[in-house]
């Protein structure tokens, strides 16, 4: 009666648990502001990085990790970063940058799972932090819409020092990515912006892009451009003022005869800037 | 059918070499005065000045001018940096030179591009870019029919910039 009494308890908090990170997961982007994207010191120069997790554009909320930032270089290989902190609403990384080209900077964490179901006689929405095989202990008697998802969101950047180039765009091949076919260091206001979108590893068509530049206090509409990409996996867009922008692709797939998970929720949150005409 | 053969040939060879096009005349030069204009405030800057010519597709022939301090701050003469000097570093090496006070100055294009070469013929676009430490940033775009024929013309004044006159001069 006891043990009973006890492993409920332990159910709800996990679901409490999964609920409170869900909110900071889910329902705010993460994202990385660099202080700068472009580099023309020669010999190098240190650049601060802004991680966290929010509804408004560059606006600090949630300590979103930067343990996980890596510097892909512009030869391809991965680099941590120098410096890392962590505050109560936003973590900060600083990386010298001293080879010429263009770095991607990521900061993707380990796939999550997410369990929604319904319980209870009013048909309560509930969710917890648990993969099908995890769930079958955790979830209550008599739940119903029981559906796991797995998480993916890749958070990045491009810096470039001197002449850009491209073998830091490289794929892995996995979840959502993105290709720039625009370099990100020619974006430039009032000129279109092409990039591919791919799937594992394979260009995706219908994938939802929303882009937004920063600054959204200080307007009354969000002036936000929505794209979805072509049977090739391609979206352009304008962005007509010169500043900073966040764009959000994200695409769902359902996974058969997957032991973890049936869906997976990919995302890339990717930061730019498009410079002065 | 001699001749019918000869003008076959020339024709073909009008069209498998269109880089035929004549250049500008040997002795051709653009003078150019530039006025960085008085500007009171409590921490002026010399402004970073770059000064290059385009061709009709957009690509720069030849830095005329780059007037900078610290290359930290090449990337603020933003045009400039990504059309031209975030790829060529010796180029931006060869044609450095220190920043300039407010005056009055003078300098002459001799018509070579960044190779040395007479340039061709046609339109191209005079930038100027002019950016200062806490202060605004212009950019000026002329149009400039390099020709047979000389001509002048005149820039107006705007924040950074004072009056500036190009004289495109054949002879």
């Amino acid at each position: 009666m006891l043990n009973k009494k006890i492993n409920v308890l332990a159910v709800a908090c996990t679901m409490l648990a999964g609920a409170a990170f869900s909110s900071a997961a889910s329902a705010h982007t993460r994202w990385v502001l660099p202080s700068n994207f472009t580099v023309s010191t020669e010999g190098g120069e240190w650049l601060t990085f802004d991680v966290t997790a929010a509804n408004a554009t560059f606006v600090f909320d949630k300590p979103a990790g930067s343990e996980n930032a890596r510097i892909i270089m512009p030869d391809g290989r991965k680099e941590r970063p120098n410096f890392v902190l962590r505050g109560k609403r936003r973590s900060v990384f600083d990386f010298e940058f001293i080879e010429a080209g263009t770095h991607k900077v990521t900061i993707n964490n380990e796939p999550s799972y997410f369990t929604r179901f319904k319980a209870g006689r009013r048909d309560t929405p509930k969710r917890m932090r648990a993969n099908k095989i995890d769930r079958v202990a955790l979830l209550p008697k008599e739940s119903r819409d029981v559906e796991t998802a797995v998480m993916f969101t890749r958070v990045e950047s491009y810096i470039t020092v001197g002449k850009p180039n491209t073998k830091a765009f490289e794929l892995e091949g996995k979840y959502l990515e993105l290709m720039p076919i625009t370099h990100p260091s020619d974006i430039v206001a009032e000129e279109p912006v092409r990039l591919q979108l791919f799937f594992n590893g394979k260009a995706q068509a219908g994938v939802e892009v929303e882009v937004v530049r920063e600054g959204m206090i200080y307007r009354n509409q969000q002036e936000e451009v929505k794209v979805v990409s072509d049977e090739k996996g391609f979206v352009t867009f304008t962005p007509e003022i010169a500043g900073r922008y966040l764009l959000v692709a994200k695409h769902q797939d359902v996974l058969v005869d997957n032991q973890f998970a049936d869906k997976m929720m990919a995302s890339v949150n990717l930061t730019f800037e498009a410079v002065l005409p | 059918m001699k001749i019918k053969n000869i003008s076959y040939l020339l024709f073909a060879l009008c069209i498998a070499l269109p880089s035929w096009a004549k250049t500008i005349p040997d002795n051709a030069t653009l003078d150019v005065h530039l006025e960085l204009p008085v500007i009171e405030t409590t921490s002026y800057a010399r402004p970073y000045v770059a000064v290059w010519l385009e061709n009709e597709q957009k690509k720069s022939v030849r830095t005329l001018q780059l007037w900078v301090g610290k290359d930290d701050w090449l990337k603020d003469l933003r045009s400039w940096w990504r059309k031209v000097g975030r790829n060529d570093r010796q180029l931006v090496d060869a044609v450095t030179s220190a920043s300039r006070p407010a005056g009055k100055y003078r300098f002459t294009w001799d018509g070579l591009n960044d190779q040395g070469e007479r340039i061709e013929q046609g339109e191209y676009t005079l930038y100027i870019e002019v950016v200062r430490e806490h202060g605004g940033r212009n950019i000026l775009r002329q149009k400039l029919q390099l020709f047979e024929n000389g001509f002048s013309k005149q820039l107006k004044p705007t924040q950074e910039t004072g009056l500036i006159t190009l004289k495109y001069r054949t002879k």
